[in-house]
């Protein structure tokens, strides 16, 4: 394993060489030699990388000193049958109607828990460990695609550790009406370690679907995920992520989608629980005409700290991008939403509106919010408005006027304002699912 | 049921508007205060009904036996106070239905009550709403976005016969209506009269005392009451003016 130490090694990335090294004889002869060559060249990138900096902009909301000092190696396969904690987590998470659905635990398929039955011809949905072996040349498109650099060096660790994760392959014209969920649990047993997941969705021309993806969890760990879109011309794409993970996990999500001519993707992302959660969408507009609905909101106490950030590239001309982010912090809870939308020279017409409405509650929260646009073509129309501020003291009033307790109105219009953001969601289960979920984090809350 | 004693109440820069307020209510009783623009009177309901912005410097309030301006807001409405907004708040994101029920079930806890299921609560609304001929449409939107001025009144009203309350205070619920949602109002009001209930109507005209007999008609002027009597008086007022009032007094 030396040939990876050729390079100048950060100190913090040490201990991840070093457990790459110990797998290596394991990971020999069960895996193609192409993978073991990606794996090889990111955990490269990964040592001369190193942590971000605070320096560097899209780090400088998050406090990761915690998470450097002490290394969360990557959690080995766990033994042992589906504990009951497990299912109960699965109960809370699942969407609870008819719907495809992979369930990860600890970062790795649990066949006894999903349901995969009934994919409608032309769909693919499985383990990325599966999709390894059968779909060798859609994944190997994906890592070649991925481009490494020093601001997601914790892509470059998650192409180099992840065990599993999975892959949604639809060909041309197939629609799948069903919802898809991917349910990503953790039973605790990877204590102190890290869980790296990889996802990937082809979706073909003019194909249609609609993904869940929700990630809970027991215990101290580091979930790294990664997800890559691909929207070839017209497909419409719909991706949700539900992030309630253990009181005191990490999670660190990586979305990067592509968009063809015509393309449209949706996505929602609801951060409500964990101590450090950080998503970034990063998405490219390559086809001309290609719509990108970009939406969600975090809802944040005690000391949860909570990073969203987007970033929309528009190469072609015609493209559309919509915004709407909400963010709510109370206790000494921290959030931050830094949106970016460039519009490459050429890329005319392009329509792009962002809004970032935040709630801080209390003196000791606090909520950053950056909106970026670069803009390199002259006939375009790109706006944005970003907001901080209180509850609305009238309707508290108006609501208190009528009988109900303080603490109670309070509720009330914190949920209506993440409502507001959540309404946007097109698929009406997932929506009710997210209500729900937001209800039931606002109950267990209250003091 | 509300004994008011020389109620003297400042905004927090210093301006007083109130500058001795008298005024006893009993149960089964409607009252209408009247006064100009700048009298008082929507301070006078927005102290009853504990807003915050206002300081009282002297008096007291009592409402039912008990120091009713130590209490917080929504305790006073779960004591059955009462105040129909000059303006009603428009509320995004909260359904009207379940803000009307979520009140309700406050109130009912409150007294001891057993909470009302979303069963429940509709078969309760829709007779209410029949009474006040009001379309159902209204339950299914957020609070008050979007509602007409007169929609933003009935459903005040609909607030009002949902709830059922010991005292209510109607802040200008007359003004900027049309002749049949003014009929409409005061059908509401009048369906509230019993006995174990007592109505305060703030108004600027008479025109709502056509359809709501009060019992007593106080004229407040520059944070005080001037003048008291019956109805007669309501209507001299809208003969001889306010000047004219302030002049006798």
């Amino acid at each position: 394993m030396n040939a990876v130490v050729d390079f100048p090694v950060r100190p913090e990335a040490r201990p991840y060489l070093e457990a790459f090294g110990r797998d290596s004889l394991a990971r020999a002869g069960r895996e193609p030699d192409w993978l073991t060559g990606y794996r090889k060249g990111s955990l490269a990138r990964f040592a001369e990388f190193g942590f971000p900096s605070r320096r560097s902009e899209a780090w400088r909301y998050l406090d990761l000193r915690a998470l450097e000092q002490r290394p969360m190696l990557p959690a080995g396969a766990q033994r042992g049958g589906i504990s009951a904690q497990i299912r109960a987590q699965l109960a809370e998470m699942a969407l609870g109607r008819p719907a495809y659905r992979l369930v990860l635990v600890d970062g790795r398929l649990a066949p006894a828990l999903s349901a995969l039955e009934g994919l409608p011809p032309g769909v693919w949905l499985g383990s990325m460990a599966a999709a390894i072996t059968e779909r060798p040349e859609l994944v190997r498109a994906g890592f070649e695609a991925l481009s490494l650099d020093a601001a997601r060096p914790f892509a470059a660790l998650n192409t180099a550790f992840f065990a599993d994760g999975f892959v949604l392959d639809i060909e041309p014209g197939v629609v799948v009406e069903r919802p898809v969920e991917i349910i990503h649990l953790s039973s605790g047993a990877a204590q102190g370690g890290s869980l790296h997941t990889r996802g990937l969705i082809a979706a073909g021309e003019r194909a249609r679907a609609s993904v869940i993806e929700s990630f809970a969890g027991a215990g101290h760990y580091w979930r790294n995920d990664v997800i890559e879109l691909n929207l070839a011309a017209g497909a419409e794409l719909t991706r949700v992520a539900l992030i309630e993970e253990a009181a005191e996990a990490w999670h660190f999500g990586e979305m990067l989608a592509t968009l063809g001519a015509g393309a449209s993707l949706s996505s929602f992302v609801m951060l409500l629980a964990g101590r450090t959660v950080r998503h970034e969408t990063t998405v490219r507009s390559e086809g001309e005409a290609s719509r990108c609905e970009l939406n969600g909101a975090f809802l944040l106490s005690g000391r949860q700290e909570a990073n969203i950030l987007t970033t929309v590239e528009h190469a072609a001309a015609g493209g559309e991008t919509r915004e709407v982010f909400k963010g709510v912090a109370t206790g000494r809870a921290h959030g931050a939403f830094q949106g970016r939308i460039t519009v490459r020279p050429g890329a005319q017409r392009v329509d792009a509106h962002q809004l970032s409405r935040n709630l801080v509650l209390g003196p000791h929260a606090s909520i950053d919010t950056k909106p970026e646009l670069e803009i390199c073509a002259d006939d375009v129309k790109c706006s944005h408005g970003a907001a901080v501020g209180d509850l609305d003291e009238a309707a508290l009033f108006y609501l208190r006027a009528r009988g109900i307790p303080d603490e109670q109105a309070r509720r009330m219009l914190i949920e209506a304002f993440v409502r507001e953001a959540v309404e946007l969601v097109g698929t009406p289960l997932m929506r009710e699912h997210l209500l729900q979920r937001i209800s039931r984090r606002l109950a267990s809350s209250e003091e | 049921m509300l004994e008011v004693t020389n109620l003297h109440a400042r905004l927090n820069d210093g301006r007083e508007i109130l500058r001795g307020i008298d005024l006893s209510v009993k149960a089964g009783e409607v009252h209408a205060i009247m006064g100009p623009n700048g009298s008082g009177k929507s301070t006078l309901a927005a102290v009853l009904a504990g807003r915050e912005g206002y300081e009282v410097s002297e008096g007291s309030v009592s409402y039912l036996g008990r120091d009713l301006l130590v209490m917080p807001a929504d305790e006073r409405a779960r004591e059955g106070l009462f105040l129909a907004f000059q303006y009603p708040i428009e509320i995004p994101g909260v359904n009207n239905m379940y803000f009307l029920r979520t009140a309700l079930n406050a109130q009912r806890r409150h007294r001891g009550e057993p909470e009302l299921d979303a069963g429940q609560f509709l078969r309760i609304v829709r007779a209410r709403l029949k009474l006040l001929d009001i379309g159902e449409d209204l339950l299914q939107r957020a609070v008050n976005v979007g509602f007409s001025g007169g929609e933003k009144k009935r459903n005040e009203i609909l607030q009002m016969a949902m709830l059922e309350p010991r005292l209510a205070i109607l802040d200008e619920t007359d003004s900027g209506l049309d002749i049949d949602a003014l009929k409409l109002v005061a059908r509401g009001v009048n369906e509230q009269r019993s006995p174990e209930r007592a109505i305060v109507v703030i108004t600027h005209y008479q025109r709502l005392l056509d359809y709501v007999e009060p019992d007593r008609v106080h004229v407040l002027q520059r944070g005080r009451i001037i003048q008291s009597g019956d109805k007669a008086l309501a209507v001299e007022l809208e003969r001889r003016g306010y000047g004219a009032a302030e002049e006798a007094a």
